[in-house]
């Protein structure tokens, strides 16, 4: 397929779908390892001349003038990039309706992808050709849309893969991974993408783990409560395992994930202001009031009831009680990880609680049922733990996903799982 | 407890090639916004990454003033909307600083420092008709980002002389370290003052910069106090006009809502590595006056004043490496000091070099000038720069120790003050003093003394 064709491809589906909020004005192939494939970005992620707005009106015709380092990888590895899928604003969401573009499930049109990455999980199904998204998990954007679209969402171990680029959420959790249809196409990206950047301080320079034999499964207890047709769907995949009980994980995870995500959103968001890039208004008044209507105009719902929220929990009087305290849960949760994993190779749960809901459904949910659909992704994104989601059936035609997760700088025993589930 | 209370929180920039979390210089280039990147303009996507010599830098400062060092680095955000600020946030430590609990002494006071912590400088605004009246604003990002170590005191400063004495001190000992530079770099301060007589009622003032101005703030900001009714506020200096305006009524205290900074991953300061940085660090007043006392064998005077000043110390240490360290004490001390501060100005300002101070010294040293035209030459040189040595050959200024012209002169002398020498023969040995130095006069400064001196007495 030439890359002119690949385009208009795009062009079509989005027409229909709304999975890109940018597509490239032409797609150049290059050599390398990634010759002949074409790449979707997620729009939180900088490529350099190319509209980036995080899904956010206030950054409206945004052009970087530099490229992520990722970015700079994949091109060097040939990769053509078409264009930037669609979010939740600044990934504020879970069925990635908090944005004007808002996609569609590709296997029913009045139901969501999920979100927050929700057009790299809409495309990644639906592309005709030889594609790999670019995707972004800061609470589950990855692994929630790869399950409710019935393709591989990757997300690797914080830290291995370079953030240099990335449009921060909460930048001690925002993990950059890969959405596609097979595990050969993440284990290529993988290689390509991973590995330490001195441009991003959090960037890890450690190798990982070797060895990626699976000897012990353990299924997380508390994950089972769902709805009995997905728990049997998972439990029916798995011959070996055993149950394991994550309590603080269950009772404190969401919690402590909502705290310390909105107290770092809230200072990330601070710079639109309308001075230096993005949407701009007339200049009035003093720079107090020019700020607060540009961000007035211009942010979201959500990102306003997360800025506020996340401004609230670091005041003074209640940055003890929430901030900090949940700095602290996040550690006591770390660890129950660890000690699981002491035991286990990999941990299994559903991905969602669920399967797509329909956009009519969600817009019944108040904010806070919103956020308990996150419940089962939360826990390996606050312990910075790699996770993979997979398709493991369907439930009334739409498609179900089942999630490992490994310990740290485990992330090949995932590709292993992900090897041996395509088998 | 005194009638006045001063603490001081010093903004002192630190002199290294590149800002604190990004790779742009810091200095040399004025046009603005040329010295800006993604990172320190606060682009979407960018990343900081910690300058470790600022580490260095701020250690150093923190084991030349005893202080406590954190067993890490951490930064917080420190968030606050205002158009000189590239983020919104600034980058800062809060929870735990680089250095806590150290103190700077004074001649006569002991003054403790709370902490030591470093933190990145916003944009420098610019109000092109007058900060009062200026309709708009520019941003020069240049600043933004350069590297800054803020000082706290705690409140125990008792009059502005002190405070004048806390920064010049603070100013020398930043030179010593190495790690300021006077040219380049700023130092700011932000003053809390409170006086008895208004049951010590906190006022703020921001933004003097300099030692001299701190003291001729703070005078004003007492005087002032004195009389008005005394409110908790935060005023800024206007130097312009000598007084302090208020900002704004301050109720309770800023809220920052302060959350670490999870870009930067925490930074361990290992034993070891301020084992290092202690071993290098550069020798630092006190330790000059004992080097100076007893190994140059230099008056204690000198030099207590000669390392008071990180300058003349510099100048004093070049130019001993030319002639005796007595004499350059000596010179360096009471010569240079006295026609700088004839002149008001201080070493920096003028153009006088160790060379020259060397070449002139070592003319002296060798007898080949006399004191009083050394002391001639240096009042010129602190108006202008001049190759020593020629200067002297070109205003033909070598010492005149011909004996036969200099008997003549003394001759000449004797005849014209017949009075002086009667005195002189009555048992007056002041009078002969006079004598010599009518004949240096005559002999424009130039005449070898021990000669003239041997001529009058065989003429007498």
């Amino acid at each position: 397929m030439s890359s002119k064709d690949v385009l208009k491809e795009c062009k079509n589906i989005n027409k229909e779908y709304n999975y890109f909020n940018t597509i490239a004005s032409d797609a150049k192939e290059g050599s390398g390892k990634l010759k002949s494939y074409y790449i979707s970005v997620k729009d939180c992620i900088c490529v350099k001349d190319m509209e980036t707005t995080s899904g956010s009106e206030i950054l409206k015709g945004y052009k970087p003038i530099f490229n992520a380092t990722i970015i700079d990888k994949i091109i060097k590895e040939g990769g053509s990039i078409i264009g930037k899928t669609t979010q939740d604003e600044f990934g504020f969401g879970s069925f990635n309706v908090n944005t004007k573009n808002i996609p569609k499930n590709p296997f029913d049109k009045t139901r969501t992808c999920g979100g927050s990455s929700g057009g790299a999980a809409g495309i990644t199904q639906k592309a005709s050709f030889k594609h790999i998204a670019i995707a972004e998990s800061t609470g589950g954007s990855i692994a929630c849309p790869a399950s409710f679209c019935g393709i591989i969402g990757f997300t690797p171990t914080y830290g291995l893969v370079s953030r240099y680029g990335l449009l921060d959420y909460a930048n001690s959790l925002d993990k950059i991974g890969i959405m596609a249809k097979n595990i050969n196409d993440i284990e290529l990206m993988f290689n390509i993408i991973k590995g330490h950047d001195k441009k991003d301080s959090t960037s890890l320079n450690l190798e990982l783990n070797k060895d990626t034999k699976i000897k012990k499964i353990g299924v997380i207890k508390e994950t089972l409560n769902v709805d009995p047709e997905i728990k049997d769907l998972i439990l029916s995949k798995l011959d070996n395992y055993e149950l394991v009980s994550l309590p603080s994980v269950e009772k404190y995870s969401l919690a402590t994930y909502y705290i310390l995500a909105m107290a770092e959103a809230s200072t990330n968001l601070a710079k639109y202001c309308g001075m230096r890039y993005g949407m701009h208004e007339e200049l009035k008044g003093n720079f107090n009031e020019y700020f607060s209507k540009v961000r007035s105009n211009f942010f979201g719902k959500e990102a306003k009831r997360r800025i506020i929220l996340g401004t609230f929990t670091r005041m003074a009087g209640y940055r003890n009680a929430y901030y900090l305290k949940a700095a602290k849960v996040r550690t006591l949760i770390i660890n129950e990880y660890k000690k699981a994993f002491k035991k286990y190779d990999l941990l299994v749960s559903p991905t969602m609680p669920i399967i797509a809901p329909k956009f009519s459904e969600i817009d019944k949910l108040t904010p806070l049922e919103n956020y308990m659909m996150d419940i089962m992704t939360v826990g390996p994104n606050l312990a910075g733990l790699p996770h993979i989601s997979l398709n493991v059936g369907f439930k009334d035609k739409m498609p179900v996903g089942i999630m490992f997760i490994a310990d740290h700088l485990n992330d090949n025993k995932l590709i292993e799982v992900g090897k041996k589930w395509e088998m | 407890m005194g009638d006045v209370k001063i603490g001081l929180e010093v903004h002192a920039e630190l002199d290294t090639e590149t800002k604190l979390f990004c790779p742009c210089h810091t200095h040399g280039s004025d046009a603005p916004n040329t010295l800006t990147c993604p990172i320190c303009l606060g682009m979407p996507g960018s990343k900081p990454v910690l300058n470790k010599k600022v580490v260095e830098y701020a250690l150093r400062l923190c084991l030349a003033t005893e202080c406590k060092i954190a067993p890490e680095i951490i930064f917080s955000r420190k968030t606050y909307f205002y158009p000189d600020m590239s983020k919104n946030y600034q980058i800062t430590q809060y929870e735990i600083p680089i250095g806590s609990e150290g103190v700077i002494k004074l001649e006569n006071k002991d003054v403790k420092l709370k902490r030591i912590h470093i933190e990145e400088d916003p944009a420098a605004l610019t109000h092109p008709s007058g900060m009062q009246t200026s309709t708009y604003v520019l941003v020069d990002y240049n600043r933004s980002g350069r590297p800054l170590l803020e000082i706290v005191t705690e409140p125990v400063l008792e009059s502005p002389e002190e405070a004048r004495d806390f920064m010049k001190k603070l100013i020398t000992i930043l030179n010593y370290l190495d790690i300021f530079d006077q040219n380049e770099c700023i130092i700011k301060a932000d003053a809390n003052i409170s006086i008895k007589e208004k049951k010590f009622t906190r006022v703020e003032i921001k933004n003097i910069t300099g030692f001299k101005e701190i003291e001729r703030a703070l005078k004003y900001e007492i005087e002032r106090q004195k009389k008005e009714k005394v409110i908790q506020e935060t005023r800024a200096w206007d130097s312009d006009n000598g007084v302090t305006h208020s900002l704004r009524a301050k109720e309770s205290e800023d809220d920052y809502g302060y959350i670490l900074d999870s870009d930067l991953v925490p930074i361990e300061i290992s034993q070891d590595y301020i084992k290092k940085i202690k071993a290098e660090l550069p020798e630092l007043a006190h330790e000059k006056i004992q080097r100076y006392t007893e190994n140059l064998k230099i008056d204690p005077m000198d030099a207590q004043v000669i390392s008071s000043d990180y300058q003349l110390a510099k100048m004093f240490e070049k130019v001993s490496e030319n002639v005796s360290p007595i004499l350059a004490a000596r010179w360096v001390r009471r010569e240079l000091s006295r026609v700088l501060n004839y002149a008001k100005k201080t070493l920096e300002e003028v153009k006088i070099t160790d060379k020259e101070m060397s070449d002139l010294l070592m003319l002296l040293e060798q007898g080949k000038i006399t004191q009083q035209t050394a002391q001639r030459i240096i009042e010129k040189l602190v108006e202008k720069q001049f190759d020593v040595n020629n200067y002297v050959k070109e205003n033909n200024l070598m010492i005149v120790s011909n004996a036969k012209e200099l008997e003549d002169i003394c001759r000449k002398i004797l005849k014209q003050n017949e009075k002086i020498v009667n005195d002189y023969k009555s048992g007056n040995e002041k009078a002969f003093m006079a004598l010599v130095g009518q004949v240096m006069r005559e002999t424009k400064g130039k005449g070898n003394p021990k000669i003239i001196n041997d001529a009058l007495k065989k003429l007498i």
